[in-house]
């Protein structure tokens, strides 16, 4: 994937929407505390952060569906707050879940979208349908189709209008990997073939690593600032290992001439639990590069040691969120 | 943005979902179930031969017409009984038996304080709070159309349903009504405008009119009635955001308001609820009314104020309010 090169691209491109400073307090909880971005033209922006860190609740700022205590949104320089009609017309959204009038059918829904918009959106019905690959299902009622389908309804829907700018809230959450496949190659071209920018959220670091150009990380309400999604994997612990090999004491020792051997877990000082390491094959965790490690391999295997396995663990949002702020808590 | 297509989305939604069949199907239903149950009580009572007590009423009304010792309060009375027996003989009528027409305009009066407010709430408490069920809020508000213009189609949409509804109930009612007792006598003379005054009834306030006019009147009535319990609902609709709390609450106001006049006849305040105000065809025709200086006048004011309040309290809450999940 041309990651580095959309990036290089998009670097230079006009901002089309830009969040700054938003705050949302529940309560005396604060869901979202000084969230800024700026999405440019023609990129797919990557929104990453676990469940519950606040990834709705900006999306939800984001359309004018809740009033940020703080902070405002700009639509290709359009206010939200003052300018909501003019600036939701560059606008396509699916926040949360594709919901649709289930007891209309797909055309009735497209229909009753378009008339909310200015112009010749009813014209382009056809054409999106055929886009999303819906056209043989379009009369069929939506609560016949499956959630991939319904999804796939939500993405024409947004289209109806022209946007500037997709918003799409984890969309490939409850799709099976032929539907998140489809969704991926669908965003990818619209972003290459329609200059639309596209603003995805997800939990998971696969798909924002698959699908977008940039990324930003919101864990606890706060966000860094975004980069290009390739620098993040490059300095998110890249050369950590997991090697499982019997006896663990000499593979830590030859392990540790590649890189550095972190203490294993659940050792310390407990003096059972070192012979054991000796008779088990624990996890030995190292930071080696990738250009190593079949100099490491045939190491191992020369030293007579049974490897049972090696890998590379994804690291999880909260390490990386760790990694890059520093270890700091937030 | 025109708003005309966002009344026509929302005109869509209500008729392609299955409520507005059944609320079709209740109306039908109930009134064919009535007639049925009128014709019936009528076939017990009406095999005497009316033509020949009519001419001799008639008679007898001519002879104190020009009795000249008639008090002129009576005469009044008594030329509107002879043009109503004239009436009816001219067109082969019974005039002491219900018509269809008759039996459409009667139905106002029952239908104004329960049964078609019931059928208004069924539209309005789900109008907004279904599109929060569905999820579909998130769609329809995330558009370039401001919140105000939602929900005012909305509220047209409404006010166009509950017109189709009582349109319906009227027509339906004259139809099966017509099945049972006869389509015609639609301009039939009767009396209206019964006001009491001190001691009685004030005799100057009743009026002799066709009954197409009263007819119109009387659903005028009911139709304003339905619309100002739509609007309360609409209120309640987004303040609860449920279709089954919204619902819930307004058959609540409906029964305890049709409770409470019987159970504190003397509570006077009660003039000021909307439930009390409700069946305004009644206090128009001239039931006496339960509470002292309860008017038609009275009545559509204090709907009238009710329903610009729950509109204005529902656009106030449904443009500020934030849409979370």
């Amino acid at each position: 994937m041309s990651v580095n090169g959309a990036s290089a691209s998009s670097a230079t491109g006009q901002v089309v929407l830009s969040a700054s400073n938003l705050t949302k307090r529940f309560g005396r909880r604060e869901a979202v505390a000084d969230v800024s971005f700026d999405v440019r033209s023609g990129e797919v922006f990557g929104f990453l952060g676990p469940n519950g860190a606040g990834k709705t609740t900006t999306i939800r700022m984001l359309v004018g569906l809740a009033r940020p205590d703080r902070g405002s949104v700009r639509i290709r320089g359009l206010d939200l707050a003052s300018h909501f009609e003019e600036a939701m017309a560059h606008v396509g959204c699916i926040v949360e879940a594709p919901d649709l009038y289930r007891y209309l059918t797909g055309r009735e829904n497209l229909l009753h979208f378009a008339r909310m918009l200015d112009s010749g959106a009813e014209g382009r019905i056809e054409e999106l349908a055929a886009l999303v690959a819906l056209s043989e299902r379009l009369d069929d009622r939506v609560s016949t189709y499956s959630l991939g389908m319904r999804q796939r309804l939500g993405i024409a829907q947004a289209l109806l209008g022209n946007p500037d700018i997709l918003i799409l809230d984890e969309p490939a959450n409850g799709l099976d990997p032929a539907g998140i496949r489809e969704i991926r190659h669908l965003v990818r071209s619209l972003a290459r073939e329609r200059g639309i920018s596209v603003f995805v959220s997800s939990h998971l670091l696969s798909e924002i690593e698959l699908m977008c150009d940039r990324v930003a990380i919101i864990h606890r309400g706060r966000t860094l600032a975004a980069a290009p999604v390739a620098d993040l994997l490059a300095r998110v612990s890249s050369d950590r290992l997991l090697v499982r090999a019997v006896p663990a004491a000499r593979a830590a020792e030859v392990i540790g001439r590649f890189g550095e051997v972190e203490p294993v877990q659940g050792v310390g000082d407990d003096r059972d639990a070192a012979d054991a390491t000796n008779r088990q094959a624990l996890e030995i965790s190292a930071r080696v590069p990738p250009e190593r490690v079949p100099e490491l391999l045939r190491a191992l295997v020369a030293a007579g040691l049974d490897v049972h396995s090696i890998e590379r663990p994804e690291a999880s949002l909260e390490d990386i969120f760790l990694e890059v702020t520093g270890g700091q808590t937030v | 943005m025109r708003f005309p297509s966002l009344v026509e989305n929302e005109m869509l939604k209500i008729a392609k979902q299955r409520r507005f069949r059944v609320v079709v199907l209740i109306l039908v239903a109930l009134i064919g179930l009535i007639v049925y149950g009128s014709f019936r009580a009528r076939e017990r009572f009406h095999e005497k031969n009316w033509h020949v007590e009519a001419q001799e009423r008639m008679a007898w009304l001519q002879g104190r017409i020009r009795d000249s010792r008639t008090p002129p309060t009576a005469l009044r009375w008594f030329r509107f009984e002879l043009a109503r027996l004239q009436y009816h003989l001219d067109r082969d009528l019974d005039p002491d038996a219900i018509s269809g027409p008759l039996f459409a305009r009667a139905f106002a009066n029952h239908a104004s304080y329960l049964l078609l407010p019931l059928l208004a709430i069924v539209f309005a408490s789900d109008i907004v709070s279904a599109e929060f069920a569905q999820g579909t809020i998130k769609l329809l508000l995330t558009r370039p159309v401001g919140r105000a213009w939602v929900l005012a189609s909305k509220l047209a949409a409404l006010m166009l349903a509950i017109t189709l509804t009582v349109l319906l109930g009227g027509l339906v009612a004259y139809l099966f009504g017509g099945v049972a007792f006869g389509y015609r006598g639609w301009d039939a003379p009767i009396l209206t405008g019964f006001r009491a005054n001190g001691q009685g009834v004030d005799p100057s306030s009743i009026r002799a009119l066709a009954l197409w006019k009263d007819a119109v009147l009387a659903y005028g009535l009911a139709w304003f009635a339905s619309l100002c319990v739509g609007a309360i609902a609409l209120l309640t609709s987004v303040v609860l955001r449920s279709t089954a709390a919204a619902m819930g609450t307004m058959v609540a106001a409906l029964i305890a308001g049709s409770i409470v006049p019987r159970l504190a006849p003397s509570w006077e305040a009660q003039k000021f609820l909307f439930v009390t105000a409700l069946p305004l065809p009644d206090y128009y025709s001239g039931s006496p009314p339960p509470i002292p200086g309860l008017t038609v006048g009275f009545a559509v004011a204090v709907l009238a104020a009710w329903a610009a309040a729950a509109v204005a309290a529902a656009f106030w809450i449904f443009t500020r309010r934030d849409v979370l999940a």
